[in-house]
């Protein structure tokens, strides 16, 4: 009885985390052909209407009269391009890094696998902010800083599956029939990677909105007027004692998407190890 | 023993080496010329060459690397512009806001997560489990800026139990202290807890599987006694090593916090570094911290170590 219950709790865990990143995935696409007003236009005739005080502005309006809907919808944007592309470029470096040590071991591997240890030692958000101050501050800054504090796990991953499935038969095998490298790593070590790095991945997904939200909300990340949640979040902390309002739908946006990411690589950590076992 | 601490040390050694090389790096790429961010841009050429010349710009990257490090060495992190002050100085006054944040944020996360990781796995599977593993996840997910904000005005203003931002020394009162840091702490605790639970769950789990367990039970010990003194203490070392891990990083980690109850910590100091471009002063917070995370786990490993049976008797074995 108690293993039917563990797989109704996994299912809920893809099921949910699959639905939220689907969410702001589709609120991301639709806010580039349709928001309901212009996103940065400011209407400051309309200013600090909360929401439900008129049926014009469903979530309400800011401090400039600008709709926090639109805001919202717009600041996915943000959120789903700057992490994807960061985690992306961040795993494929990692990936590299990790397969080049994990393949050709001696002093090359030593080497990057130091500089890894490294990179793992700063605390994320320091290494975040170290990079805006080189790159400045904006889309490009937070992309570089989080594709630089995502490198570390996918190098370690890639790095220890390597030397983990060496001992297995099949490998031993290939490398005793003499097969070459990169027919090597792409029939034998990839499936077995695969799936480790998509888990890794998704998971990093809501690591990374985290830092990005984290950036923008100290002024380090998307620069006004444009929107992302995190500056919505900040602006919101001159007025919010008198409009409490101000502060709940972007918080709401950044816990869900973070949580359907997390759930989503939960959900298929799961998966794999139940099809792998 | 000895040998493992030994190497466990050079091994600490040459990360902090390896950070101090990516630090100084990354920020001599800085682009724009250091000279001209202090006096301005109407200094003239003379003045700014002459600037240079007495800070060592003008020297090969590596020379100025060795002189930076050999400051390291004697404790000094150079002289923020931006402050006319040393960099030492300046951490040393802001350290104590930031540790007790860090101290009492782990504290508070500790506690609960070893009693709601302990309860969960013990009750494992019921609707208890689901419920402590389900907040656990909704906190880990909840940005702790957000938690921040909404605490301030429920907390601050709506009870008007604590209050809402600045810090108050120690020397001040303990009251009036624990009252400045409680809010921060207990907000920076609510991201942590959810790793560190999920550790404590999942190592009561297999110490709960142990043969010794069912041994106690049949013994009839008091549930009590099996819970804490069997189960828990030896399914503490994973999450000792957690704690210790998640410590180090807290005292980087609490930029965002301080920001958002204007603690003036070393957080804030980054975050003002950062945004007055104050080279010197950046690479010294983050070269402290990064040493002082690195300091840390190299503690906590070792201490593990002592605490854990299985690894010592290897030890001693060899």
């Amino acid at each position: 009885m108690g293993k039917n219950k563990m797989k109704v709790n996994k299912k809920y865990h893809l099921l949910v985390g699959g639905i939220l990143s689907f969410l702001v995935l589709s609120l991301c696409l639709v806010s580039f052909f349709y928001t309901p007003y212009p996103p940065n236009e400011m209407n400051l005739s309309d200013k600090f209407i909360s929401p439900g005080d008129s049926g014009k502005y469903l979530l309400g309006t800011d401090h400039f009269g600008r709709d926090i809907l639109s805001r919202i919808m717009y600041g996915s944007q943000s959120i789903v391009i700057v992490c994807l592309l960061a985690v992306a470029i961040g795993a494929l470096v990692g990936s590299v890094l990790g397969g080049v040590s994990g393949i050709f071991k001696g002093r090359i591997s030593s080497l990057i696998m130091r500089g890894i240890d490294g990179l793992m030692a700063f605390p994320g958000i320091l290494l975040a902010m170290m990079m805006v101050v080189v790159v400045g501050k904006g889309k490009e800054g937070a992309i570089v800083a989080i594709s630089i504090f995502m490198v570390p796990s996918f190098a370690r991953l890639v790095y220890s599956l390597i030397l983990d499935s060496e001992s297995n038969l099949f490998i031993k095998a290939a490398k005793s029939y003499g097969i070459t490298r990169r027919r090597l790593l792409v029939k034998h070590y990839l499936p077995i990677i695969l799936p480790r790095l998509i888990t890794l991945f998704t998971a990093c997904l809501g690591a990374a909105i985290m830092i990005e939200t984290s950036l923008s909300f100290l002024g380090l990340g998307v620069q006004p007027p444009n929107a992302s949640w995190g500056m919505m979040l900040n602006e919101a902390r001159q007025n919010f004692l008198q409009y409490p309002y101000l502060a709940i739908p972007s918080g709401i946006a950044i816990s869900l998407s973070v949580l359907g990411f997390n759930l989503l690589g939960d959900g298929l950590n799961e998966l794999f190890t139940k099809r792998r076992s | 023993m000895l040998n493992y601490i030994f190497k466990r040390i050079i091994h600490a050694a040459e990360v902090l080496f390896v950070v101090s090389l990516i630090t100084f790096a990354v920020l001599l790429w800085i682009p724009g010329d250091v000279a001209q961010l202090i006096l301005g841009s109407d200094a003239t050429p003379e003045k700014l060459e002459a600037l240079r010349i007495s800070l060592g710009l003008d020297r090969a990257w590596y020379l100025q690397y060795w002189d930076w490090l050999k400051g390291l060495f004697r404790l000094d992190l150079g002289q923020s512009y931006l402050f006319g002050q040393n960099v030492t100085t300046l951490i040393a006054q802001r350290l104590p806001v930031t540790l007790s944040i860090a101290v009492f944020s782990m504290l508070i996360a500790s506690v609960t997560a070893i009693l709601l990781g302990s309860l969960a796995a013990i009750k494992k599977n019921t609707k208890t489990d689901y419920f402590v593993t389900g907040l656990m996840q909704l906190g880990s997910s909840v940005p702790s800026f957000w938690i921040g904000m909404l605490c301030i005005v429920f907390f601050g203003l709506k009870l008007k139990i604590f209050p809402i931002t600045g810090y108050v020394p120690i020397e001040k009162g303990f009251i009036p202290y624990l009252n400045s840091i409680f809010l921060p702490s207990f907000v920076l605790a609510i991201g942590e807890i959810g790793m560190l639970l999920r550790t404590v769950r999942t190592s009561m789990l297999d110490s709960l599987r142990q043969d010794y367990m069912d041994m106690a039970k049949v013994k009839g010990l008091p549930k009590v006694t099996v819970y804490l003194k069997y189960a828990l203490r030896s399914a503490m070392i994973a999450p000792i090593n957690v704690m210790g891990i998640q410590f180090a990083k807290l005292v980087g980690g609490t930029v965002v916090i301080e920001s958002v109850f204007s603690l003036p910590g070393l957080g804030r100091l980054i975050l003002v570094a950062v945004e007055q471009r104050d080279i010197m002063l950046l690479q010294g917070l983050v070269i402290f911290i990064t040493f002082l995370v690195i300091l840390i786990s190299l503690i906590v490993d070792i201490a593990v170590m002592f605490l854990n049976p299985r690894i010592r008797v290897q030890m001693e074995g060899e």
